[in-house]
């Protein structure tokens, strides 16, 4: 437990840039540094997290706009359309092609999906 | 020759089996995967050149060697039947086929995703605009990987760093090479099938197993992972399954338990059983040359 405590506090700049990025993405809206921490990781300095919103911004991957005294941020849409679509065409590809997308998650059977369900609420009820 | 010839097709079948039936018990570390690849490795060049050697016997050694046996007043111990050489000859062609088609696939694949990630953002993450939950790693100098807006959106903090850090595992443990590698020795030997689905099984429980350890937490890694699947499966119509069906059910599974402790035999006998396949074919070219050696030199 502690081995992987201090792994977690030891996450290097670009790791937390990405998971920065990411809670930007997921908000789809400008958010507030203050909202990014909490979208993030509320344990995140709030410190920290301005510099990285900052080194991103002059990376050109985020964008921000001021609204009274504060800063919001929102990532730069650049190819996106395109890269929706390669994205698309690359997905309804046959099984052949697709087993060299190393997938987050494969297909799941009915029953599958059922028992995994069952085990998340499962666990829900619990804590 | 006789006998020495089948073992390495003896062996490859014992891995298989092996690999399916261990895969969800052995430790997934980055040595186990390395020694089960190893293993298929030695498996298909050990058949490959099994076949080699009985396709050979097609070019009429089996005749001449009878010939010269009855004159010698020799007794052969069963020489290779002609059936056996056609069916090695068509198995080997069949192989090479099967390889050509999945190099083309691969190939055809990564540079779609190449070309992906150049509409992307630089830097590590590219996010792309698509609802449907997907996250994938793409290999390269440097890697990248590629999350959905949907998957994102469906996540908290901690399950987006989940997702991220088992990508990124993908990418620094350089496991599309070996599953790549794993890939082609299924198709060069069919019967490594099952080693194949093991190797991507093993590579997807050590990118979990790498997950949870960043974040911290192997429920929070259990429910992230839980949560995608579920999503994808809503998403998807049709389920292609693999041979482990319900990996993810394992997988998930496997990070409700304690951490795996890595364990040193089971690997080790998948290198043993590999490399029995190579000296049964070594064994084999030395019978081989033995015969040819009798025919035209003695």
């Amino acid at each position: 437990m502690r081995k992987s405590a201090r792994i977690s506090s030891r996450r290097g700049a670009g790791e937390l840039e990405s998971e920065v990025l990411a809670a930007l993405w997921a908000a789809r809206r400008p958010l507030t540094t203050a909202a990014v921490q909490g979208a993030v990781d509320s344990e995140l300095a709030y410190n920290t997290v301005q510099t990285i919103l900052a080194r991103l911004y002059e990376k050109g991957l985020v964008e921000r706009s001021a609204e009274g005294r504060r800063h919001l941020y929102r990532p730069i849409k650049g190819a996106e359309e395109l890269a929706a679509e390669q994205m698309q065409a690359l997905l309804h590809r046959g099984p052949n092609r697709q087993s060299v997308l190393q997938r987050f998650a494969t297909s799941l059977s009915e029953e599958d999906a059922e028992a995994l369900r069952a085990m998340l609420k499962l666990r829900r009820r619990r804590r | 020759m006789t006998v020495s010839v089948y073992v390495p097709v003896a062996l490859s079948v014992l891995v298989a089996v092996i690999s399916r039936l261990m895969a969800a018990r052995l430790s997934p570390t980055r040595g186990t995967v390395i020694a089960v690849v190893g293993a298929a490795v030695l498996c298909a060049a050990g058949t490959t050149w099994a076949l080699v050697l009985l396709a050979l016997t097609l070019l009429g050694f089996t005749q001449l060697a009878v010939h010269e046996a009855t004159e010698r007043g020799v007794v052969l111990l069963q020489p290779v039947p002609g059936v056996v050489g056609v069916l090695a000859a068509l198995a080997l062609v069949f192989g090479l086929v099967r390889v050509v088609r999945v190099a083309r696939a691969r190939w055809a694949t990564r540079r779609e995703l190449r070309e992906l990630c150049r509409s992307c953002a630089p830097g590590e993450l590219a996010v792309v605009p698509v609802a449907e939950p997907h996250a994938f790693a793409v290999p390269g100098r440097p890697g990248k990987v590629l999350v959905t807006q949907g998957l994102l959106a469906l996540l908290d903090g901690k399950e987006r760093r989940v997702v991220l850090a088992h990508e990124r595992a993908h990418l620094t443990g350089r496991h599309h090479g070996l599953r790549a590698t794993a890939e082609v020795c299924a198709a060069v030997n069919p019967m490594l099938v099952l080693v194949r689905e093991a190797v991507a099984f093993l590579v997807e429980r050590n990118a979990d197993e790498h997950a949870a350890t960043v974040s911290g937490s192997r429920e929070v890694a259990a429910r992230a992972l839980s949560k995608a699947a579920l999503a994808e499966a809503t998403e998807r119509k049709h389920a292609v399954l693999g041979f482990i069906a319900c990996s993810v059910t394992a997988r998930v599974a496997a990070l409700h338990e304690a951490p795996p402790r890595p364990g040193r035999l089971l690997p080790g006998g998948f290198v043993v059983l590999g490399l029995g396949t190579t000296i049964a074919a070594v064994q084999a070219t030395m019978a081989f040359y033995r015969l040819i050696h009798w025919l035209w030199l003695s």
